[in-house]
C-alpha cells in the first residue's frame, strides 16, 4: 500500500478532474469545485476566449516521519475546463477559495439578463 | 450557458469511472464507497486522523471520541438554484475509527484548513516506551 504511493509520488501527482457542481441563478451561473488541499497560492484559473481552466495540487504536508497505518488519499493534481457562453459578463467573474471549495461566480452579461416587455395598447 | 467541453465531455462518465478505480488516488484503500475519505497514520508521540471535508464549516463538523472510537459526523449542503451539473457529495455523512491505542483524551485536538481536517490523538503517557535505569549496588 505504502509502496504505491511512494510509486505515484516519484512519476509526479496523479491528475484528477474535481467535483463540479454548476447551478443558474438568477442573475448568473455559480461553479463549485471541490478542491481539497489546495491553498489560494497554488490555485491557477485562466481565462482565454471562451475557455476557463482551473488548475491546482493539493498541498498537504509530507507526512515524513509518520507511520502510515492506513491511507485513502494523498496528493493529487486537479484539472479541469469549462467552456463560458456569450451571456457570461466575463469581467465581472468573481472566485472565492473557502474550507476547499472553489467557488466561480459568472455573473450574466446586462443584455442577457431577463426583461419585461411592455405590451403597448393600440 | 455553461458548457463542459473538456475531451472528456460528460463529466464522470463509465470511462472515467474505470479509469479512476484503476488509477484514482481515492481507491488505494479497498474501502471505495466510505466517505469522507480518510488516512491514518502514526508517529512516536500521537496517532494522526486526516480527512478530506471539502466545503464544510468548522462548525458544522461534530467530533465525538468516546472510549476507542472517534466519530466524525457531518452534512454538505446543497446550494440553491437550477443545477446543470452536480458531481458533488451532499447530505449527512459519518465515519467511525477505532482506536486501539490508549489516548490522551484530554489533549485530542483538531484542525481544519482548506478541506481538510485534521485530528490529533496524542497517545497517553503509559504506553511511551520508557528507559529504566539500572542502579549498580
Amino acid at each position: 500500500m505504502t509502496k504505491d504511493i511512494a510509486q505515484t509520488e516519484a512519476k509526479g501527482l496523479p491528475r484528477m478532474k474535481p467535483a463540479t457542481d454548476i447551478l443558474e441563478t438568477g442573475d448568473g451561473f455559480f461553479i463549485y469545485v471541490d478542491m481539497p488541499g489546495v491553498r489560494k497560492e497554488d490555485l491557477i484559473i485562466d481565462l482565454s476566449d471562451d475557455e476557463l481552466r482551473i488548475g491546482g495540487r493539493s498541498a498537504y504536508q509530507g507526512v515524513t516521519n509518520e507511520n502510515r497505518i492506513h491511507v485513502e488519499f494523498g496528493n493529487v493534481e486537479y484539472t479541469r475546463a469549462f467552456t463560458l457562453s456569450h451571456i457570461v459578463d466575463r469581467e465581472r467573474i468573481k472566485a472565492t477559495l473557502k474550507n476547499g471549495v472553489l467557488e466561480l461566480h459568472l455573473p450574466k452579461a446586462e443584455k442577457a439578463l431577463p426583461r419585461k416587455i411592455q405590451v403597448e395598447l393600440e | 450557458m455553461v458548457i463542459d467541453m473538456s475531451p472528456f465531455y460528460g463529466g464522470m462518465d463509465n470511462f472515467d469511472r474505470v479509469f479512476n478505480e484503476l488509477w484514482g488516488p481515492l481507491n488505494i484503500s479497498q474501502r471505495k464507497v466510505a466517505y469522507p475519505p480518510l488516512n491514518i497514520s502514526e508517529d512516536a508521540d500521537a496517532l494522526y486522523v486526516r480527512c478530506e471535508i471539502p466545503g464544510v464549516n468548522v462548525e458544522d463538523i461534530d467530533l465525538t471520541f468516546t472510549d476507542a472510537t472517534l466519530v466524525i459526523k457531518g452534512e454538505r449542503k446543497i446550494e440553491k438554484g437550477k443545477y446543470f451539473r452536480q458531481e458533488r457529495p451532499t447530505g449527512n455523512f459519518q465515519r467511525v475509527v477505532n482506536i486501539n491505542a490508549p489516548v490522551d483524551v484530554d489533549k485530542v485536538k483538531a484542525v481544519a484548513k482548506n478541506g481538510l481536517l485534521e485530528i490529533r490523538l496524542p497517545k497517553s503517557e503509559d504506553t511511551k516506551p520508557r528507559k529504566i535505569s539500572i542502579d549498580m549496588n
